[in-house]
């Protein structure tokens, strides 16, 4: 009897009704109670006083719970395996019978516009990233597009300035003459074509062998007919002039000269400036 | 509102009727039951609709695991109170659950600590009053922590900073103050 009391001392009847006993236990106290009716009486009082205790907490469901959860238990009926979940909350219970139960504010419509806010921020972000990098593209592609173009511009040219070229030593009225330098100046050099029949003088400017002329100073070409010197304008030495400089006109000519005159030139050739002489 | 009129039977003529799955027996299983398994399942899970469909799983189990059932073991509200608590304990330890209540919102978060603190006018508690003053405030936290919170004693201890033992005797010596106050 000393050992009965101590039992139920322990407390392990009062857990064992909480349901808080590991399965060893739950059937150890089982066992006790089957052999001892003082423990099963015992269990019992404790029983009756939670199940009293739960009462007194107790919290009356909303009314329309009874017929769902009555239909749903009864829908399984004979269906002893069916333990499937129960069907979830409907959104069209209502719950304004003036009942214990209080509904919480529904949280949908509050979620739904902070991820549609959240989705728009992100998609900005997502678009302003995409929207750099194709200006940053589309400026490189730009800088690109430019600089061939420059270089189109520039084969262009010279394409055009070669069929000029090609066009003048194909015209067989043309005709090259090289003027060398005079005793001075025996490097010098300077190529010219001249069509007699289209009174045209053109300089090869590719080909001229001058020093570079200063600021000051310009190379004059002049023509000689019966002795006289006639003059044919003025041009530059330049290093990377590729043109054919056509000339004035003239019909006749028995030898051309170049001098080097004072900036836009002189009405006569300063004889001791001469740079370069040639005949035909 | 009217209260409809609800079915009761004793505990012997129930179970007998539940055994040969008559439908008047779930009928009285709700009306004498659902009330006090809400209690507990509600004071563990705080959101309505949860609590609501933890209920309606309480119930579709007891009738379903109703042949597991036996007298021997002890009185039937013992039985199901254990599966509706162990649900709803399932239920908020659920990842779901989790998730759900990490994320809960700050506009929202007045009315959920409201009900958390069951300061919402609830008028069948009034009735508990005078309970509160059989069961000393220690007794009462533990009992109700077990009980309606489904912590098990290892984890109330913990909780409240109390020796094993102490919360074992407390709780005992809790639950004699009730049987006192219920005879």
């Amino acid at each position: 009897m000393e050992e009965i009391k101590a039992y139920i001392e322990t407390g392990i009847l009062e857990l064992y009704v909480l349901g808080d006993v590991t399965p060893d236990e739950k059937l150890q106290v089982e066992a006790m109670a089957l052999k001892h009716p003082a423990i099963k009486a015992e269990l019992d009082a404790i029983e009756r006083s939670m199940e009293l205790y739960a009462q007194e907490n107790a919290i009356e469901p909303a009314e329309n719970l009874r017929s769902r959860i009555l239909g749903s238990t009864l829908t399984n009926l004979g269906d002893d395996n069916n333990f499937t979940a129960a069907p979830s909350h409907q959104e069209s219970d209502s719950y304004d019978d003036e009942d214990n139960v209080t509904a919480l504010p529904v949280r949908t419509g509050n979620n739904f516009y902070k991820y549609a806010f959240a989705a728009s921020v992100a998609l900005l972000i997502a678009s302003t990233i995409a929207l750099l990098s194709v200006y940053n593209r589309l400026q490189d592609t730009n800088g690109q597009l430019l600089s061939l173009q420059l270089q189109n511009q520039h084969f262009t040219n010279r394409v055009n300035l070669m069929n000029r070229e090609l066009s003048v030593f194909r015209d067989p009225s043309f005709k090259l003459l090289k003027l060398q330098g005079t005793a001075k100046n025996p490097t010098m050099a300077v190529t010219l074509a001249f069509s007699a029949a289209k009174k045209k003088v053109m300089i090869d400017m590719s080909n001229v062998k001058l020093p570079q002329n200063d600021k000051d100073h310009q190379y004059q070409l002049w023509a000689l007919v019966g002795g006289k010197p006639v003059d044919l304008g003025v041009f530059d030495a330049t290093k990377d002039s590729t043109d054919m400089k056509e000339m004035k006109s003239i019909a006749l000519a028995d030898a051309f000269a170049v001098t080097l005159e004072p900036k836009g030139g002189s009405i006569n050739p300063t004889m001791d400036q001469m740079m370069v002489l040639g005949k035909f | 509102m009217s209260k409809k009129h609800k079915i009761s039977l004793s505990e012997d003529e129930l179970i007998l009727s539940l055994r040969n799955r008559e439908k008047i027996a779930i009928e009285a299983l709700y009306d004498m039951y659902s009330a006090s398994l809400y209690g507990v399942i509600s004071r563990i899970v705080i959101d309505t609709a949860i609590a609501e469909d933890v209920l309606q799983e309480a119930f579709v189990k007891i009738w379903h695991s109703f042949s597991s059932y036996s007298t021997e073991k002890g009185r039937l509200f013992t039985w199901m109170v254990n599966i509706a608590r162990n649900l709803a304990i399932d239920k908020i330890r659920s990842k779901d659950f989790k998730n759900q209540n990490k994320n809960q919102e700050i506009e929202n978060n007045v009315t959920s600590i409201d009900e958390q603190r069951n300061t919402a006018y609830k008028p069948e508690l009034v009735g508990v009053k005078d309970l509160v003053q059989t069961l000393k405030p220690e007794q009462k936290s533990i009992i109700d922590l077990i009980y309606f919170k489904g912590y098990t004693h290892v984890e109330a201890a913990d909780e409240l900073g109390i020796p094993l033992g102490t919360i074992k005797t407390r709780l005992r010596m809790g639950i004699q103050q009730l049987r006192k106050h219920f005879n």
